[in-house]
């Protein structure tokens, strides 16, 4: 499976939060849950991480 | 004035020169008159004694030969061209040498003002009723222009002007120039030429440029035939025609007029200075932009996950209070907990007494009661 776009990975993560609060999730669940959600946050800050990096870049260059 | 003639069997016969004379004579006693019409073909040179030219109907074909001299010419001071419209006062005489009649010119004056005046005026009304000067027929001038088409004299110093100033503006401006009579007879119709020979070179708009001048000088510019070429353009029309105080028709008739041709630039092409300025601030305002949108994402995520962290948490104290419950419901069905409201559990050795046919009489039995065990006898 390719990587799941920001969005798509952003609204999963929302959903999967969403899931947790409502509080009906399995127990055993819960762990898988917890460390899919961390994963998405991980790839969607990278992603985020990557575009203001290259912004800032685009910025400084710019001011030249 | 008495006239040669000769009898030749039996009939009046004239030499040549004497009936030239003698009409010559006679028209002489005509009295002099005012003739209007257009100058055309004048002959003027310095060690000439007279100045000539032909006198026409603007519409027609008659035409006159006009005589004057020199020094009297001269004097008048009028610079008159070729297709001027004048007035010539004086009397018809005869060329005797051709036997050609003409008009010997005592003075000159130009065509009224006030006639020209009247003449443009009608035409004006007639234009206008037509719809030609409407305001809704107005076009806007492209905002960045491909190509465009400038009308104007050869060696004019509007020519330059404009293209200065297009150029000092918009430095990648790309200029057609036509060049053509702006004044004359010849005028009109090298405009109207020049018109249509710019929009076939594909301008996407277009600048009649002409600097200040007389009234007559300005007249092509308010000339039927170019104010409707001007109207007809398939591109936007500006015009840059003389000075402020000058309304020629095709002010009118274009789509923008420029009063002076660094206002005709203005109009024609946007600040390359200020264009780039407001790029920068374009740029800066999508960096701005940028980062913004990015830390809005970046926060809502951060939210995200600090839910996600309290989230399993709250679940789990959830279904740990759930838990305690049915462990107090269990807990209450517990011995312990009849015992305490006051119940006691007999046995007899191991075993568990539940009926009085358990035990016989005399026999030991154990009581066990919330607090603890004690004997007993059974009676």
């Amino acid at each position: 499976m390719s990587d799941p776009s920001f969005e798509e990975a952003q609204r999963e993560l929302d959903a999967i939060v969403e899931r947790l609060e409502r509080g009906d999730a399995d127990v055993d669940e819960l762990t898988k849950l917890w460390e899919r959600g961390e994963e998405l946050y991980r790839l969607c800050v990278g992603k985020l991480d990557t575009v203001r990096g290259r912004i800032e870049e685009l910025s400084r260059t710019s001011e030249s | 004035m008495k006239v040669e003639a000769t009898e030749v069997d039996g009939r009046k016969v004239f030499a040549v020169r004497a009936f030239s004379k003698g009409v010559a004579s006679w028209l002489s006693r005509l009295p002099t008159v005012w003739v209007e019409g257009e100058v055309t073909e004048l002959r003027r040179q310095a060690r000439w004694a007279s100045v000539f030219f032909t006198l026409k109907d603007p519409d027609d074909d008659a035409s006159l030969s006009v005589q004057m001299q020199r020094t009297r010419f001269d004097a008048l001071e009028l610079e008159l061209t070729d297709g001027e419209r004048v007035h010539v006062f004086g009397r018809p005489e005869l060329y005797e040498q051709r036997g050609e009649l003409r008009l010997r010119a005592l003075t000159i004056e130009r065509y009224g003002l006030g006639a020209h005046l009247a003449a443009l005026e009608r035409l004006k009304r007639t234009l206008a009723a037509e719809g030609l000067f409407d305001a809704a027929r107005k076009r806007p001038l492209p905002r960045f222009p491909r190509l465009i088409g400038l009308v104007t004299g050869n060696d004019a110093a509007a020519k330059r002007d404009v293209l200065t100033h297009v150029v000092q503006r918009f430095p990648p401006a790309n200029v057609l120039v036509a060049e053509t009579y702006v004044q004359g007879p010849r005028a009109p119709d090298a405009i109207v030429a020049a018109i249509g020979e710019l929009c076939r070179r594909g301008v996407d708009v277009l600048v009649l440029a002409r600097g200040g001048g007389s009234f007559e000088d300005l007249l092509p510019f308010s000339d039927e035939r170019v104010v409707r070429a001007i109207a007809a353009c398939a591109v936007p029309v500006v015009s840059a025609v003389g000075h402020e105080q000058d309304t020629p028709l095709c002010d009118l008739a274009a789509d923008v007029r420029a009063s002076t041709p660094t206002a005709a630039a203005r109009l024609l092409v946007p600040d390359a200075a200020e264009l780039r300025a407001a790029l920068g601030r374009s740029r800066a305002a999508l960096h701005r932009g940028a980062a913004v949108a990015a830390e809005r994402h970046a926060q809502r995520l951060a939210h995200s996950r600090e839910r996600l962290h309290r989230a399993p948490l709250l679940t789990l104290e959830r279904r740990r209070s759930r838990l305690d419950t049915v462990q107090a419901r269990l807990a209450a069905l517990a011995p312990q907990a009849t015992l305490e409201r006051g119940y006691a559990i007999v046995r007899r050795g191991d075993r568990v007494v539940r009926s009085p046919a358990d035990v016989m009489r005399g026999e030991q039995i154990d009581v066990l009661v919330a607090e603890g065990t004690f004997g007993a006898t059974v009676e």
